[in-house]
């Protein structure tokens, strides 16, 4: 039966998402009735062919989910859950080529305003990528129609079905709870006592100031990483928990790497006369200056897609699954 | 001189407005199948005892559209060994089907004399 599981799991991804589990779970029980009434019928199991048949009867994925979506104006109902994921991949594609643009701004020792001023396009570029897209859809949608494109399809070419991730279970949180909290009193005490991450290094080099100044952005990211995940053990029904504790630690990572990357010293030589410790300062400053910004820019890379998944979850949930 | 529009086809418009003609009958019909509790497979199994034929695509939505409109109730129950959700006329329902069956009859006269 995996093919009547691969098509569900097709009808799924077009159907919204607050009705989605209902839908299927409503949905399988009427293929298998049917299945299982017509091998009754025959005195064996379905053929793969016969289970094929019996799918394409129910019509293509993408033309049964959209009878459970509202009609939309421009783009019809079969067309618009791919239109509106597109929409949503680019929107964050561009958010994501303009925040590494001003990451590279700021590194570039551009001052705040001009690297912010990137960002600050965003709006326009957001609304030219919505006009373009929707454009395209609407375009597509009317010549399709025109065309009257036949609804060829077939299960057998369906995606193979995609295992869930499971949840963390409460071991396994109050396991990541300890080590957070040990690496936090490390990191945290570190910062203070350099020799507890420097270890013997100390003899060379030590923190510059920045580190100092920005202390309290590294107590708060601590203590908001102890709490997501304290929240995620005390309300394991928190699905979104792991996503929003990701999206939200990325966030405040990236006000650190800003910090960072926009320091002159990052490590300070130990002895400030000896040229030897000046020239291994200079050079870790540099390399440590480098995989900042490469963390940057991953940082951001995730933060979109991140925010794709949740937002897209959250509008998916405001959508109102009215039937045409 | 003559002008030639292309538009649909004469079985495209009839096919279209059969489909209208049985859009409201099919609501009526299922309204009255669920003065019985039944579950989706089961309705449309009677319906098409009937003569009315109606497939997945369009008797699921039907059934939360009428569901959301407070005409029908719904609750998953356990039978042969599967979660089955099974619907059945609430008391609005019972009212609208009632009101619905004498106009489709006041209709039904009419055109009778019409036709």
């Amino acid at each position: 039966m995996e093919l009547i599981e691969r098509y569900l799991q097709a009808v799924k991804f077009a159907l919204p998402p607050e009705q989605r589990d209902d839908i299927i779970k409503e949905l399988r029980d009427n293929i298998l009735s049917q299945v299982e009434e017509k091998e009754a019928e025959l005195g064996n199991p379905l053929s793969e062919d016969e289970q094929v048949e019996l799918l394409k009867k129910l019509g293509s994925p993408m033309r049964l989910a959209s009878r459970y979506r509202k009609q939309q104006q421009m783009i019809g109902a079969t067309m618009f859950p791919i239109y509106w994921k597109v929409l949503k991949a680019s929107l964050a594609l561009a958010f994501l080529v303009l925040a590494a643009a001003s990451i590279a701004t700021a590194a570039a020792g551009k001052t705040l305003m001009e690297s912010l001023g990137v960002l600050f396009r965003y709006p326009s570029v957001a609304l030219m990528t919505f006009a373009w897209i929707t454009l395209a859809f609407s375009a597509l949608e009317f010549f399709g129609a025109r065309l009257r494109l036949k609804d060829t399809w077939d299960p057998r070419k369906l995606p193979p079905l995609v295992k869930q991730s499971p949840r963390k279970s409460r071991f396994e949180l109050i396991a990541q709870l300890l080590v957070q909290t040990i690496f936090g009193v490390w990191w945290l005490a570190g910062l203070h006592y350099q020799y507890l991450i420097l270890g013997p290094g100390i003899a060379f080099l030590r923190f510059g100031p920045v580190w100092q100044t920005i202390y309290p952005l590294f107590v708060v990211m601590v203590l908001v990483d102890l709490t997501l995940t304290a929240a995620m053990l005390v309300w394991p029904q928190w699905i979104q928990g792991r996503r929003v504790s990701r999206l939200v630690m990325s966030a405040l990572g990236l006000v650190v790497l800003y910090f960072l990357i926009n320091a002159p010293d990052l490590f300070v030589a130990a002895d400030s006369i000896t040229p030897q410790l000046q020239a291994l300062a200079k050079g870790t400053n540099y390399g440590v200056h480098l995989g900042l910004v490469i963390a940057a820019i991953v940082s951001v890379v995730n933060i979109g897609i991140e925010s794709v998944r949740f937002v897209g979850r959250r509008l998916g949930r405001v959508h109102q699954a009215t039937v045409s | 001189m003559q002008h030639t529009v292309e538009g649909p086809t004469n079985n495209e418009v009839l096919e279209n407005l059969r489909l209208e003609l049985r859009r409201g009958c099919l609501i009526l019909a299922v309204l009255a199948e669920l003065r019985d509790e039944r579950y989706g497979y089961t309705l449309r199994k009677a319906l098409a005892g009937q003569g009315m034929e109606i497939d997945e695509g369009t008797l699921y939505p039907l059934l939360r559209r009428l569901e959301s409109q407070g005409l029908l109730v719904s609750e998953w129950r356990e039978e042969d060994k599967r979660n089955k959700r099974f619907y059945r006329l609430s008391a609005d329902g019972k009212l609208i089907l009632k009101q619905l069956s004498a106009e489709w009859k006041s209709i039904n006269a009419s055109l009778d004399g019409i036709l």
